[in-house]
């Protein structure tokens, strides 16, 4: 009897263990696989390729995660020339003072999609005070996009130029960098690519698209229509008024992203503006809020129309927190 | 074999069966633990000429933020007693927008109370749970027209229920003219149709369009019943809009084709003059050399 | 009296001396050092410079419009002096047509440099804007540079002849350009009808052209909006200030050619005296223009005005603006009032002030009106706010100048300084009626 337990007893021990072991490896296996990283893709090329995120920091990714997106919709070609315009328009913004409070969404937008990368904005807010006893406000300044530009004017070759919609717009393939045009603009709009601009690979997507034949209906290239796409070196760049998001029934980066409704732009000849929200006879608006042209004695006929700061919907003192003074394009860490 | 033994031979596979079995559906639950809710919105369209849409927009709150689902695969269905009878495929785009189209309310069909019934479903990937979204709505019409009375203006508009043609009263309408980015109002903001579903709003003098042309829109804005609905009229009761530009004109800030005509006589006379005495300069030179 | 012989025996050009090898050593060096920062330059772009969208013209620009300056010269001593039959001229005129020739070569250099896309220069051939004074500006200095060749060459040819005769034995090669360069001149009736006649030519159309490149260069500034600039005044300041700053090369030039060659039999103190006098006259003037363009604004000034006008009498650019008035035009109009002041050293010392005063005002033009905008200046590195050349500039500023000097040590080194056949037909005056006048 003593053996028949033994052998029982070691039998059991015998299969515990091996259950024991099983169960070990069963285990293991099981913490394995709920830990599989599920984004892992097996085809890692191993590339690495800098893209620029959505809140304008430049980032490393791998090649291979790096989709094309198609930016245009299929109503988007008015098939008119760069260097006449969209026909029948006239592109005007009003700038309402009153609401502005610094909050730099318009800078923001703008740089990220024009992928600015210098030190110089396209759109600025500026602190303003005319005299010592007057009040202080914010002032954001586009380019004003001026109906007898000086900046053309002087241009010796051509390379920017004024279209029939009202737009003034750089071709940076024909620029010299003479700069004659930024000595010229009295509204100090225009920036410089003083060197290489860092825009990261905005452009290996045009060149993909350009070899694509798939593609090639679609125009992702470079064009006086989407300024900074890409910057050149030694050549201008200024606000361009966003005509490639006109195209697609979008109003300007700028207006879109303003969080106060300080931007509203539309056509002047259809008498109407939008800020996203309100949409209002631009006529009435310039009567009932009294606007103005900034230095208009100059007689450049800018198209962008200031409301004063009257009844104000937010205090200046807001938007110090805000405020840098020197500086306007955020770099990455 | 003994009883224990077999006992222990049965147990073991069997404990090994549970283990596989916790192991697979420990796999399941791990991809399920992982995924995010998606959210569907669809939005029903129609406009009078025809054609009907849906708006699907797809997001998700992930990390507390709402990001747009883009590039998803999502199916249409019309559901009829029941029964999903598939309409099409709709793929958003980087917004995470699609809008189906279909060319007119026939191509669906509604059941026995008159009141369509659309489902839009999104079947899931490997970052988000699958979600549907199922709207109802019955069919109405707006007819709109363009009268002049006392030298006024007025668009009027007339609300039927599509089925039945009865007016349907105390609904909200809403007037604007076409613009480019977005339309601008004529008249209150909300319009009630009356008894007879009609409504009656003044055109303002002086809205400028093209050539004088103004197409105007009456809009019944997502109501709960019918979407929404948009008629739209064209008359020529706008001002025509003068073309300011100098593009065509020659100014000092014309492109080069389009100079000024007294700057390009005096540039080229001043060249002409100066390099008609070098010239002559030249050959003197030459006539030296050979004397 | 000296015989012709002797005369071309003093004014003909000699080998480079040990001075002479030094110090174009020395500039080959600087020119050099210069080439190194514009390659630097083309490869990372125009960051290399202290320039920013405020300053966005520095001292390259004021390079330019002071080789401009300096190569009007050429109409003021041989087509202004001649229309008022001022016969001292002679020995002159040749150095101040290589100072004109050099000058404007240089300029048009000068400004392909501060070119953001010099590989684009010839857009402004191809796609050229009427409507721009940068186009105007790319039409008349090639006009000039080819009349101001013209100015110094058809004079020249009676002079190569003679210099191809006198190196016929001891450097026969020289002898052989110096024949081809003269165009087979012999003297003969026919030739000197036609040089007579193509000389008054270039003489009389040299200088409306001098006065529009100089206006031309004034417009580059005054058609902009910018505060110091935007002046009715700026045509006629920009010619005077042409006018001081090319006597005052002219003067300094003059008495170093003078002492390298030992010309003092030809360049006499009296002809320092005229110069003097010219230079003095030269400085009125541009000093009645300074007066008409930063002292009157003074008296009634927009506030835009104001801060200009403040920045230059009492702010940051103070010293430099006060340095090239008094120091630029007051003391040397004080020193040469007296007739110690018109002798030969101090005119060199007073030359040699006007002319680095000269390039000094012109950074006074550029750089203060740029950094007070109309708006002010914000959202931009505080650094912006100032601005001073970085090396590259001062290297390539150099090297601009250096190369200057290194066309006129070349070119002096092979003509004759003052003329021969002029200088020997002028002395025949006084025997004979026939001579070539120019």
């Amino acid at each position: 009897m003593e053996n028949k337990n033994k052998n029982s007893r070691r039998k059991f021990l015998d299969k515990g263990l091996k259950l024991g072991l099983v169960t070990a490896i069963g285990g293991i296996g099981l913490s394995k696989l709920s830990c599989k990283p599920e984004t892992e893709s097996d085809t890692d090329t191993g590339e690495k390729m800098e893209l620029m995120t959505t809140d304008g920091t430049i980032i490393q990714v791998d090649a291979s995660e790096v989709m094309d997106v198609d930016h245009h919709t299929k109503e988007d070609h008015d098939n008119h020339d760069v260097r006449e315009g969209i026909p029948n328009r006239k592109f005007v913004m009003v700038v309402d003072l009153a609401k502005c409070k610094n909050a730099l969404a318009c800078q923001s937008a703008c740089n990220k999609h024009h992928y600015v990368t210098g030190d110089n904005a396209w759109i600025k807010v500026y602190k303003m005070q005319e005299a010592q006893d007057t009040a202080p406000y914010w002032m954001p300044v586009t380019c004003q996009h001026c109906d007898q530009p000086a900046c053309v004017t002087v241009c010796p070759v051509d390379a920017t130029f004024k279209r029939k919609d009202g737009l003034v717009l750089i071709d940076n393939t024909r620029c010299i960098g003479c700069r004659f045009c930024m000595a010229a603009c009295p509204y100090s709009i225009r920036v410089f690519n003083w060197s290489e601009p860092d825009q990261g690979e905005i452009t290996l997507n045009m060149d993909m698209d350009m070899n694509d034949p798939a593609h090639a209906a679609h125009e992702v290239h470079a064009s006086p229509e989407h300024a900074g796409v890409p910057s050149v070196k030694g050549t201008v760049d200024k606000c361009d008024f966003c005509p490639h998001a006109i195209q697609n029934n979008e109003l300007p980066h700028c207006v879109s992203a303003c969080p106060n409704g300080v931007f509203y732009f539309g056509d002047k000849y259809e008498d109407t503006v939008t800020n996203g929200e309100e949409t209002l006879r631009l006529s009435k608006l310039l009567e009932d809020k009294a606007g103005y042209r900034f230095m208009d004695e100059l007689g450049t006929k800018p198209s962008v129309y200031y409301l004063p700061p009257t009844d104000r919907l937010v205090d200046f003192e807001d938007g110090l927190e805000n405020y840098n003074e020197f500086q306007s394009v955020e770099k990455p860490e | 074999m003994s009883k224990d033994q077999i006992k222990l031979r049965f147990i073991f596979p069997a404990l090994l069966g549970v283990l596989f079995f916790f192991m697979g559906s420990a796999n399941l639950f791990a991809q399920k633990a992982k995924k995010n809710k998606a959210r569907i919105n669809v939005e029903y369209v129609k406009l009078m000429n025809g054609k009907i849409f849906f708006n699907i927009k797809a997001s998700s709150r992930v990390n507390k933020e709402t990001i747009a689902l883009s590039d998803i695969d999502l199916t249409v269905y019309n559901v009829l007693d029941d029964e999903d009878n598939e309409l099409g495929t709709a793929r958003t785009n980087a917004k995470g927008e699609s809008s189906f189209s279909l060319n007119s309310i026939n191509a669906i069909k509604a059941d026995s109370t008159d009141t369509y019934h659309i489902l839009v479903a999104f079947a899931g990937n490997d970052a988000f749970k699958k979600a549907k979204k199922s709207i109802e709505f019955k069919d109405a019409n707006i007819e709109a027209k363009i009268i002049t009375k006392d030298s006024v203006n007025y668009v009027t508009a007339v609300l039927t229920d599509a089925k039945t043609n009865e007016p349907i009263a105390d609904q909200s309408l809403k007037v604007q003219v076409q613009r480019l980015f977005k339309p601008l109002r004529i008249g209150k903001e909300f319009n009630s149709t009356d008894e007879a579903g009609a409504i009656s709003v003044a055109v303002e003098e002086g809205i400028p369009g093209l050539d004088g042309n103004l197409t105007l829109e009456v809009v019944l804005n997502e109501s709960d019943d019918y979407g929404t609905i948009k008629s739209m009229v064209t008359g020529n009761i706008g001002v025509a809009f003068v073309d300011e530009s100098t593009y065509d004109q020659r100014t000092m800030w014309s492109p080069r084709g389009k100079t000024p005509y007294f700057l390009l006589f005096l540039t080229y006379s001043g060249i002409f003059v100066a390099w008609g005495f070098i010239v002559y300069l030249f050959i003197n030179l030459f006539k030296l050399s050979k004397s | 009296m000296k015989t012709k012989e002797q005369h071309i025996q003093s004014l003909i050009p000699k080998k480079f001396n040990k001075i002479e090898i030094i110090w174009m050593s020395f500039l080959l060096l600087i020119i050099f050092a210069g080439f190194l920062a514009y390659v630097d330059q083309l490869i990372n772009g125009l960051e290399v410079t202290n320039l920013n969208d405020y300053s966005l013209w520095g001292i390259y620009i004021s390079n330019f419009v002071f080789f401009v300056a300096t190569s009007f010269v050429g109409s003021a001593t041989v087509a202004i002096l001649r229309l008022t039959k001022n016969e001292w001229r002679t020995p002159l005129v040749r150095i101040a047509e290589i100072i004109s020739l050099a000058a404007i070569a240089m300029a048009g250099i000068t400004i392909v440099i501060d070119l953001g896309r010099p590989d684009r220069m010839l857009n402004t051939f191809i796609y050229a804007r009427f409507q721009s004074p940068i186009t105007w500006d790319v039409i008349i200095i090639p006009t000039y540079l080819v009349v101001s060749f013209l100015l110094l060459y058809f004079p020249l040819l009676p002079d190569l002849a003679i210099m191809k005769k006198y190196y016929e034995k001891s450097s026969p090669k020289l002898s052989k350009w110096y024949g081809k360069l003269s165009l087979n001149w012999t003297g003969n009736e026919a030739q000197k009808a036609l040089l007579q006649k193509s000389v008054t030519i270039v003489a009389i159309l040299i200088l409306p052209l001098g006065l529009i490149l100089q206006t031309i260069d004034a417009w580059l500034f005054s058609t902009t909006y910018r505060i110091g600039w935007k002046s009715t005044n700026f045509g006629p300041y920009f010619i005077s200030g042409a006018f001081v700053a090319g006597i005052g090369a002219l003067v300094v030039s003059i008495y170093f050619v003078r002492k390298m060659k030992n010309l003092e039999d030809y360049i006499t103190d009296f002809h320092f005296d005229k110069l003097g006098k010219l230079m003095a006259l030269a400085c009125m003037i541009y000093l009645y223009f300074n007066v008409n363009e930063y002292l009157i604004p003074a008296y009634a000034s927009t506030l835009n005005e104001e801060t200009h006008l403040n920045t230059l009498f009492t702010g940051h650019y103070s010293t430099i603006f006060w340095f090239v008035t008094i120091g630029g035009l007051i003391i040397p109009i004080f020193l040469l009032m007296f007739k110690k002041g018109r002798k030969p050293l101090p005119m060199l010392l007073i030359g040699l002030l006007v002319v680095v005063a000269s390039w000094w005002k012109r950074y006074i033009i550029v750089t203060p009106t740029l950094l007070h905008p109309y708006l002010p200046i914000q959202g931009v590195p505080e650094s912006w706010r100032e601005y001073f050349p970085s090396l590259h500039e001062w290297l390539i500023t150099a090297s601009n100048l250096a190369t200057a000097l290194l066309i006129f040590t070349l070119l002096i080194r092979y003509l004759p300084v003052v003329p021969i056949q002029r200088t020997i037909d002028e002395e025949a005056l006084l025997t004979t009626d026939k001579k070539i006048e120019s």
